[in-house]
């Protein structure tokens, strides 16, 4: 009875895991569904805000931002690395974790100065195994980030970019592609290469600025790269859980193929033990004739 | 311009459309003074300032506070794209007193910090009238 016994054993186990990696699924899936509502909502503000940049180009000026400026050395920069506070998502934190790292080592091979800044629980655990310093650490983010507090973290950049005390910064984070295809990525966010423009309808509108198109670009400048930040946030959040998503269903089917591969087995086991129990009788029976 | 009478107004803020609705009128801060809007208003493009944006609606009149951003106008449609939008019944009176008394004693040595301080404690004030208004 010993190996049937012992199989039950397992095959009780597994079916406990089966139901904890289903109710997680379940989970990832509704806080999916939120995230991605909440990163639709926030479309539309980054969609406005490049529409006025197009109605502005209408006004042709030439204009430069501070930000906008790359910085003539590049020494000091800043990497963002967004990861989750949890696992049980896959490759998720992994994938973000190994291009921070090749970044983190292209600035050391370089010479270069570094600010490491990370969110997320897994990401510190692992900054910590691999003995970098980290300098600003993160774990208010969860499933659903806050403009407020994305902004301050903005602000901060904004400052330091201007006044010279970082000459870039980069983020390493999970890019929301479509809701089959994440992809890890390092953006660099500041110097703003260019800002997106909407669809401009040129000349369908003779606009009034007030007060001038450029004092309106200097402050939609900086207003462009907290919207990008914020939604870095975003999609960091939302792919983490499609991550977990997809990972607690493959966990759930493999858990499900073993219960298949073990009861096949009880049933083997159980089925020699009754015979070798039968033959036993029998062979008993045969010695006292 | 009888010709469109209608006028809407879109709120937008990073997290989301806050609102979206037909009105009959809006009031808003622009960066140096209250602007209002009717429908048939000429094209614009603006940037705002703090302050209360009031709107009146076929079920009367809202209030909201505003942080900065800009407006577009742009043919019937007002959008106000802005950091932060709270309807006045939903400020927190304690906390924008705690935070005008911080803006208040915070020391400010350069320049930049005397700005930010000075704006802090404006939008702290016109934040406190508001909920003092209502």
């Amino acid at each position: 009875m010993a190996k049937a016994r012992a199989i039950v054993k397992r095959l009780k186990a597994v079916r406990n895991i089966r139901k904890i990696t289903r109710t997680m699924e379940l989970i990832a899936t509704a806080r999916f569904k939120k995230a991605m509502d909440r990163a639709t909502e926030a479309k539309a503000y980054t969609q406005k805000l490049s529409e006025i940049v197009a109605d502005l180009s209408a006004a042709q000026l030439r204009f430069t931002h501070p930000l906008l400026q790359p910085h003539e050395t590049d020494r000091r920069g800043v990497l963002l690395v967004l990861t989750a506070n949890r696992g049980m998502c896959g490759g998720y934190n992994a994938n973000v974790l190994r291009l921070a790292m090749q970044r983190i080592g292209e600035y050391r091979t370089a010479g270069r100065e570094l600010v490491l800044e990370v969110s997320g629980r897994r990401g510190l655990a692992y900054m910590k195994f691999q003995r970098q310093s980290v300098d600003r650490r993160y774990l208010q983010f969860e499933d659903k980030p806050r403009f407020d507090e994305v902004e301050q973290i903005a602000d901060r950049y904004i400052n330091d970019y201007i006044k010279g005390h970082i000459d870039r910064v980069d983020v390493a984070y999970t890019r929301f592609e479509s809701a089959s295809k994440q992809r890890a990525v390092v953006d660099t966010l500041l110097p703003i290469e260019r800002i997106d423009q909407g669809r401009g309808e040129a000349g369908g509108h003779d606009f009034e600025f007030l007060p001038s198109p450029a004092e309106i670009l200097q402050e939609l400048v900086p207003a462009a790269f907290k919207a990008r930040l914020f939604k870095c946030f975003l999609d960091a959040a939302v792919s983490e859980q499609i991550a977990r998503m997809v990972a607690m269903k493959r966990a759930t089917e493999n858990a499900a193929e073993m219960i298949h591969t073990l009861s096949l087995q009880y049933n083997r086991a159980r089925q020699t033990q009754i015979t070798a129990e039968l033959s036993e009788i029998i062979g008993g029976a045969a010695a006292l004739e | 311009m009888a010709t469109d009478r209608r006028l809407r107004l879109v709120i937008v803020t990073p997290e989301t459309t806050l609102l979206d609705q037909d009105i009959r009128s809006v009031r808003f801060p622009l960066f140096d003074g209250q602007m209002g809007v009717l429908p048939g208003r000429a094209p614009l493009v603006g940037k705002l300032g703090y302050g209360e944006l009031r709107y009146h609606a076929d079920d009367g009149e809202h209030a909201l506070f505003i942080d900065g951003g800009f407006v577009q106008i742009k043919g019937s449609v007002v959008s106000i794209l802005t950091g932060r939008a709270i309807p006045v019944e939903a400020i927190d009176r304690s906390a924008v007193e705690a935070a005008l008394e911080e803006a208040r004693l915070r020391r400010a040595l350069t320049d930049e910090e005397l700005a930010e301080k000075q704006r802090d404690q404006q939008r702290a004030r016109a934040m406190l009238a508001l909920v003092r208004g209502r």
